[in-house]
């Protein structure tokens, strides 16, 4: 057992760091917007395709592979900058202030469309491109040969967060944006153009779902249904973290990248449930997730 | 009133009575209800399979069709999940044209279908089928399965294993979890137990079908250093075990056997020594495909039309439809040149021997094929960008089957190690 331990708390990390990506979006939308965006998955999966796609169309031209890693954030820039816009006017706007169902059905049906577009636009076949992974080569930690790729992610992982924590606390974005979460009548009655702010808190959602999603490619290849799996670890996470608590989705990632690995390498047959399992312990104990909290309805 | 009824009644009973009679005269188009994934992670493996029925039925069609009339297809997406396939295979069943089912790929949908092509009395064929419990209770009228099923298919690995490899103490594995990545561990665990009892299973680990990750798997794998790692992962599975095992050094640390390595072998770098086969004899460039010139000329139709060389789910498909052909040669040479019904082409199926691109298929009693195994490893070729399988082995498909009616497990526990020696050895078939 004590030569497993490096790997596994390794490749905790490398588990967790994905699941932070697919999950850390998610809750910084609701955390602003006060939305549940179902569609978030899909918008991961485009933003792995598009990704897939130019990092494919650099090795076809045989251009410069390095090139592949600047294809990576450029897809997820340029899908939030697409949809962010397109998909928070014309639909996520009307979502304001209704119930919770509305919202998921709304976003629901977004995700159902966006799901379609995905198998016209692309094919209905997986994508492979690999070649940032290959790049990296490889480290031999704890006797066990790890992708370097898998370090980066980690890495990047605890860039976003920073960043994230950076941007909100210490830039005047960061401001309006937690005036808008604080109380948002309040804001715009001072003048906070509100509609500005939720454009670009669903489009930085849709960015970081996007990255995910870029991310995540050259390790696992895209394929259709990404989206719905995506979908249904990211919602756990959150709940885990807290809906909204971006430090909530960094912890709760890592809960849930450790359950999932301790379960591959303990109780195999508990892989598929360990991540739920993790999400009913933490609910039953704290209903409001780690970082939550009761918020009083205002009148 | 009651009178009418009545007489309504008598109509629609003739009416259900003349059906079959109706269904005797020869078609304007015999049309075929084909199952298989063309989307999702699945359709690397079922597309192969559509591509070679497209590339078949022009080719049946331009010698004049089956029995003079012309066939085509109707294909169904086995990624709509069960209950889809169910309903697309009622509705293509309920059209007369659809006389034959070519179902499934999966061998879940295959044994959802099965009660339905026996209560709606319609012969069908399972292309790919793997799953031996398809075939068990031996009572099947109308399901045929022209491959060979899990039990030759994963003990013929653990054969050429230990011919291979006599000193092997280790193994890990790595199916997918659902049916047929269980009963290939348990058949290939006891194989390995009865020929071999001290081998030791040191990791198992089951990830859910269509996962793009397994880093932490091969993580796992890699810490407990077995000898071997078996996997019959599949589809975009297998490609992406592959991809992500690769430069993680899992190919040189273990000795790796992937059931359906043959299916990436043009498309993943894959080292040499791997060891791979085609669950069953389904190997377009095998010593007898190449000496075979239908086959010849399909490898290179497939080569121009889809850029690639057909892989064994392609060559099950192609021997599928020639033994749906057969069947309704040999059904129409036993009735006198007519057309035949449903259940003359279910009756010609039964205990039939047919010749197919790569071997011979061969129905028993239970509806349950017979088919050759030829396992190997993967080895670089001149001249081509892909590995081929060298040092083959090609074992008879009825030495690895148990007999109609007898418990696969139990008959997989009783072998013994002299029985594997009387088997082919690696190299033996070139």
């Amino acid at each position: 057992m004590s030569t497993t331990i490096i790997p596994l708390l390794l490749d905790s990390l490398a588990s967790a760091a994905l699941i932070f990506f697919a999950a850390v979006g998610l809750t910084l939308v609701f955390s602003v917007l006060r939305v549940l965006n179902v569609a978030h998955g899909s918008l991961y999966s485009i933003g792995g395709y598009v990704a897939a796609s130019v990092c494919l169309f650099i090795a076809s031209r045989q251009l410069n592979p390095y090139l592949s890693f600047v294809a990576l954030l450029f897809s997820a820039v340029f899908v939030a900058a697409i949809l962010g816009p397109l998909i928070e006017r014309s639909l996520v706007r009307w979502t304001y202030g209704k119930s919770e169902a509305v919202q998921i059905l709304i976003t629901f049906g977004l995700f159902l469309i966006l799901e379609d577009l995905q198998r016209l636009v692309f094919g209905v076949q997986s994508l492979y491109e690999d070649s940032p992974m290959r790049l990296l080569g490889t480290s031999s930690i704890g006797g066990v040969v790890y992708l370097n790729y898998q370090i980066l992610l980690v890495a990047m992982a605890v860039l976003v967060v920073v960043g994230l924590r950076l941007l909100i606390n210490h830039t005047r974005l960061g401001r309006l944006i937690t005036a808008v979460v604080t109380d948002r009548e309040m804001a715009q009655s001072i003048g906070i153009d509100t509609n500005r702010i939720f454009i670009l808190a669903f489009s930085l959602g849709v960015f970081l779902a996007a990255l995910g999603g870029a991310l995540a490619t050259p390790t696992s290849g895209i394929a259709p249904g990404l989206g719905a799996d995506t979908m249904v670890l990211a919602f756990a996470v959150a709940a885990i973290g807290g809906l909204g608590q971006i430090e909530g989705a960094a912890v709760a990632s890592l809960i849930v990248g450790f359950a999932r690995v301790l379960a591959i390498y303990l109780v195999p047959s508990l892989d598929a449930v360990a991540p739920y399992a993790a999400m009913l312990a933490v609910l039953l104990i704290r209903p409001y997730g780690l970082f939550g909290s009761v918020t009083a309805r205002r009148i | 009133m009651s009178f009418r009824i009545g007489l309504s009644a008598v109509a629609i009973a003739l009416g259900l009575v003349a059906t079959p009679v109706a269904a005797q005269e020869k078609p304007s188009t015999l049309g075929l209800g084909i199952f298989t994934f063309t989307s999702g992670p699945a359709a690397a493996y079922g597309m192969p399979g559509k591509n070679a029925a497209d590339l078949m039925l022009e080719e049946i069609n331009a010698k004049g069709g089956i029995g003079g009339v012309p066939v085509s297809a109707t294909y169904v997406d086995e990624a709509q999940g069960a209950q889809g396939v169910i309903a697309e295979y009622r509705r293509l069943a309920g059209e007369p044209k659809n006389q034959v089912m070519v179902a499934a790929l999966s061998s879940a949908n295959c044994l959802a279908l099965a009660p339905i092509a026996e209560q709606l009395e319609v012969p069908t064929v399972g292309w790919n089928c793997d799953t031996h419990q398809l075939l068990l209770d031996g009572k099947s009228k109308y399901v045929f399965r022209p491959n060979g099923n899990t039990v030759p298919e994963f003990v013929a690995y653990a054969i050429y294993l230990l011919d291979r490899k006599p000193d092997v103490k280790t193994v890990a594995i790595i199916n997918p979890d659902y049916a047929f990545g269980h009963d290939a561990a348990t058949i290939f665990k006891a194989a390995l137990k009865a020929l071999k009892p001290d081998v030791e299973v040191v990791a198992e680990l089951y990830p859910k079908l269509s996962s793009p990750n397994y880093q932490t798997e091969i993580s796992r794998l890699a810490t407990a250093h077995p000898d071997v790692v078996f996997s019959n992962l599949w589809g975009a599975d297998l490609e992406n075990f592959v991809r992500q095992a690769t430069p993680r050094g899992l190919f040189t640390s273990s000795q790796v056997i992937l059931a359906l390595g043959e299916t990436v072998l043009q498309r993943v770098p894959m080292p040499d020594g791997v060891i791979v086969g085609v669950l069953g004899d389904g190997w377009w460039m095998s010593p007898d495909a190449k000496e075979n010139v239908e086959t010849v000329k399909f490898a290179a139709a497939y080569k121009q039309r889809f850029g690639e060389y057909p892989v064994f789910p392609s060559i099950k498909m192609a021997n599928t439809l020639i033994y749906v052909k057969a069947a309704y040669q040999a059904a129409m040479q036993k009735n006198g040149g007519k057309w035949p019904t449903r259940a003359e082409i279910a009756d010609a199926m039964k205990s039939s021997n047919v010749a197919t691109l790569t071997g011979t298929t061969q129905t028993r009693a239970d509806n349950d094929g017979l088919v050759d195994q030829i396992v190997g490893v993967t080895m670089k070729s001149e001249g081509r960008s892909f590995p081929l399988i060298s040092d083959m082995a090609r074992y008879k498909g009825n030495s690895l089957m148990p007999q109609p009616g007898q418990d696969p497990i139990a008959w997989v526990s009783t072998l013994k190690p002299e029985f594997a020696k009387t088997l082919p050895k690696p190299g033996s078939y070139k």
